[in-house]
C-alpha cells in the first residue's frame, strides 16, 4: 500500500510514496469522501511521490469537486520537479495551492 | 700672292730702276716715257690682279659655307624626323587612349547601370517581403508563429481532455464500485429469498406428510402441498438463475472496470516532452522571426545605400569629359608642334637673301603658337575650375 493518511482535527493529510496511478484510486477516495465537515483542509504530500499520471490528476480533480462542494480547502505539498511538470502542464497551479 | 703677281711686280721694280737710272746717266726722256708706261701698266695690272684676288677669296669661303649649310639643314631635317615621329606616336597614343577611356567608361557605366537595375529589383522584393511581414504582423503575428502558438493551444487542450477523461472514468469508477456494492446486496437479499424458498419446500414437506397421515379427507390437501413444494423448487432454480446472471454482469463490471482504468491512466510523459518541444520551438520561431525582421529592415536600410554609392560612381565616371578635355589639349599642342616642325624643315639657308624673311617669319609663327595655346590654356583652365565649383549644379 503506497498511500498514507494522517488526520488531526480537520485536517487530513494524504501521503503517497512511489507511484500515483490508477491502482490507488479507491484508497484515494476512501481517504477523503467520510470527510463532510465544511472548512476541512485535506494536503495531498507528493513529496515522496517519483511518478503521476493522468488518472493521479483526475484523481486530484476529484478531490477538488468534493472539496469545493464542503466549503473546505486543499494543497499540494512538495511535488518533486517531474510531479511538478505534469501539475504545471495540466495547469493545476491556477485552480490550487501547490507549495513547493 | 701668286707667281704671276710676283713677276708683274718684279718687272715694275726692274723697270722703276731703268727709269732712275735712265734719268740719271742717259738723261734721255724718249725711253723715261715708255719706262713709265711699263711701270704704270705693271701696277695697275698688279692692282688689278690683287683685286681680283680679292675678290676671289670670298669665293673660296663660300663653298666651305655651302658645306656646313648642308649640314645645318640636314640636321635640322633630322630633327624635323624626330619630333615628327614622336609627335605622331603621341598623337596615335592619345587617340589609342580616347577610344581605351571611352569603352572602359561605356563598359563601367553599363555595368553600373545594370548594377542600379539590380538594386531597384532588389529593393521590390525587400519591399515586398517587408509588405508581406508587416500584413502578417497586423493579422496576429506571422504564419509560422500563429501555427506554434495554435500547436501550443491545442496541446493544452489535449491535456486538459485527457484530464477530464481520468476524472470523468473515475467518477463512472465510483458508480461502478457502488453499482457492485449493490449487486452484493441484491446477493444477500438472494439469499434471504432462497432460504424463504427452502423453508417453503420444507413446510409444503411437511404439509405433505400430514396430509398423507389423514388419509382420504387430506388428499385434497396433499396436492396442494406438492404444489407449493413445486413452487418453492421452481423459486430456487429462479434464485439460481438470477445469481448466475449477477455474476455474469460482475464478470462484465470486471471488464468495464479494467478498461475504464486504461481509460483513465494516460502516461503524461509523453505528453510533458511534446509540450516542452513546442516551447522551445515557439522561442525558436520567435527569436528567428525577430532574427528575420531585423535582417529584412537592414537590407532595406541597405539598398538606397548601395543606390547612393552607384550613383556616386556613375557621377563619378565624368572624368570622361575631363580626360578628353586634357587629351584634346594635348592633341592641339602636338598640331602646334607639328606646324612647328614644318615651319623649321621648310626653312631654306642656302638662300641668303631670304633668310632674315624666313627668320622673322618663325618667329611669327612661333609668337602666334604661343599666343593661341596662352589662350586655349586660359579657357581651358577657366572651364576646368568652373566644373569643379559647379560640382553640385552638374551632379
Amino acid at each position: 500500500m503506497t498511500l498514507k493518511k494522517h488526520v488531526s482535527d480537520n485536517k487530513i493529510t494524504i501521503v503517497i510514496q512511489d507511484r500515483f496511478d490508477f491502482s490507488i484510486h479507491q484508497h484515494f477516495r476512501d481517504a477523503y469522501c467520510d470527510c463532510n465537515e465544511s472548512g476541512s483542509e485535506i494536503i495531498i504530500d507528493l513529496s515522496q511521490t517519483t511518478y503521476m499520471d493522468s488518472s493521479a490528476l483526475g484523481m486530484i480533480l476529484l478531490l477538488k469537486d468534493h472539496v469545493d462542494k464542503i466549503s473546505g480547502k486543499m494543497k499540494i505539498f512538495k511535488p518533486n520537479e517531474a510531479v511538478n511538470k505534469i501539475l504545471e502542464i495540466a495547469q493545476f497551479h491556477r485552480l490550487m495551492t501547490i507549495e513547493k | 700672292m701668286l707667281t704671276n703677281e710676283k713677276v708683274i711686280l718684279v718687272i715694275g721694280l726692274v723697270s722703276s730702276f731703268l727709269l732712275a737710272i735712265n734719268l740719271a746717266v742717259y738723261n734721255t726722256i724718249e725711253f723715261s716715257w715708255l719706262i713709265c708706261f711699263i711701270i704704270i701698266s705693271c701696277f695697275c695690272l698688279l692692282f688689278f690682279r690683287l683685286n681680283a684676288q680679292k675678290n676671289k677669296k670670298p669665293k673660296v669661303s663660300l663653298i666651305d659655307e655651302n658645306e656646313s649649310d648642308r649640314e645645318i639643314l640636314q640636321t635640322f631635317t633630322q630633327v624635323e624626323k624626330a619630333i615628327g615621329q614622336q609627335t605622331s606616336i603621341i598623337e596615335k597614343e592619345i587617340s589609342r587612349t580616347k577610344v581605351i577611356v571611352k569603352d572602359a567608361v561605356e563598359g563601367i557605366s553599363n555595368s553600373f547601370k545594370y548594377l542600379q537595375q539590380l538594386n531597384l529589383e532588389q529593393q521590390g522584393m525587400i519591399n515586398i517581403v517587408i509588405n508581406q511581414a508587416h500584413a502578417t504582423d497586423e493579422d496576429d503575428e506571422t504564419i509560422l508563429e500563429t501555427f506554434v502558438d495554435d500547436s501550443g493551444k491545442t496541446l493544452e487542450k489535449f491535456v486538459e481532455v485527457i484530464i477530464n477523461t481520468s476524472k470523468q472514468s473515475l467518477e463512472t469508477m465510483s458508480y461502478t464500485d457502488e453499482m457492485v456494492s449493490q449487486f452484493d446486496g441484491i446477493f444477500k437479499l438472494l439469499e434471504q429469498v432462497e432460504s424463504l424458498s427452502s423453508q417453503t419446500n420444507l413446510l409444503a414437506l411437511n404439509a405433505a406428510i400430514e396430509a398423507a397421515r389423514a388419509g382420504d379427507a387430506g388428499r385434497g390437501f396433499a396436492v396442494v402441498a406438492n404444489e407449493v413444494r413445486a413452487l418453492s423448487v421452481n423459486s430456487t432454480e429462479l434464485n439460481n438463475d438470477i445469481r448466475s446472471k449477477i455474476a455474469g454482469a460482475q464478470i462484465t463490471i470486471k471488464k468495464l472496470r479494467d478498461s475504464v482504468e486504461l481509460m483513465a491512466s494516460a502516461d503524461m510523459t509523453s505528453t510533458l516532452q511534446a509540450k516542452e518541444r513546442v516551447s522551445v520551438m515557439m522561442q525558436h520561431v520567435q527569436k528567428m522571426n525577430q532574427e528575420s525582421h531585423r535582417v529584412v529592415e537592414d537590407l532595406a536600410g541597405l539598398s538606397p545605400k548601395i543606390s547612393e554609392a552607384v550613383g556616386l560612381a556613375v557621377r563619378s565616371l565624368q572624368f570622361e569629359d575631363l580626360t578628353y578635355q586634357s587629351l584634346d589639349s594635348l592633341a592641339f599642342n602636338f598640331i602646334n608642334l607639328h606646324q612647328l616642325a614644318d615651319e623649321i624643315s621648310s626653312f631654306n639657308i642656302a638662300s641668303h637673301e631670304e633668310l632674315p624673311e624666313q627668320l622673322k617669319q618663325l618667329q611669327e609663327s612661333c609668337n602666334t603658337i604661343i599666343e593661341k595655346t596662352k589662350s586655349v590654356d586660359d579657357r581651358r583652365s577657366v572651364s576646368q575650375s568652373s566644373m569643379d565649383e559647379g560640382d553640385i549644379d552638374l551632379f
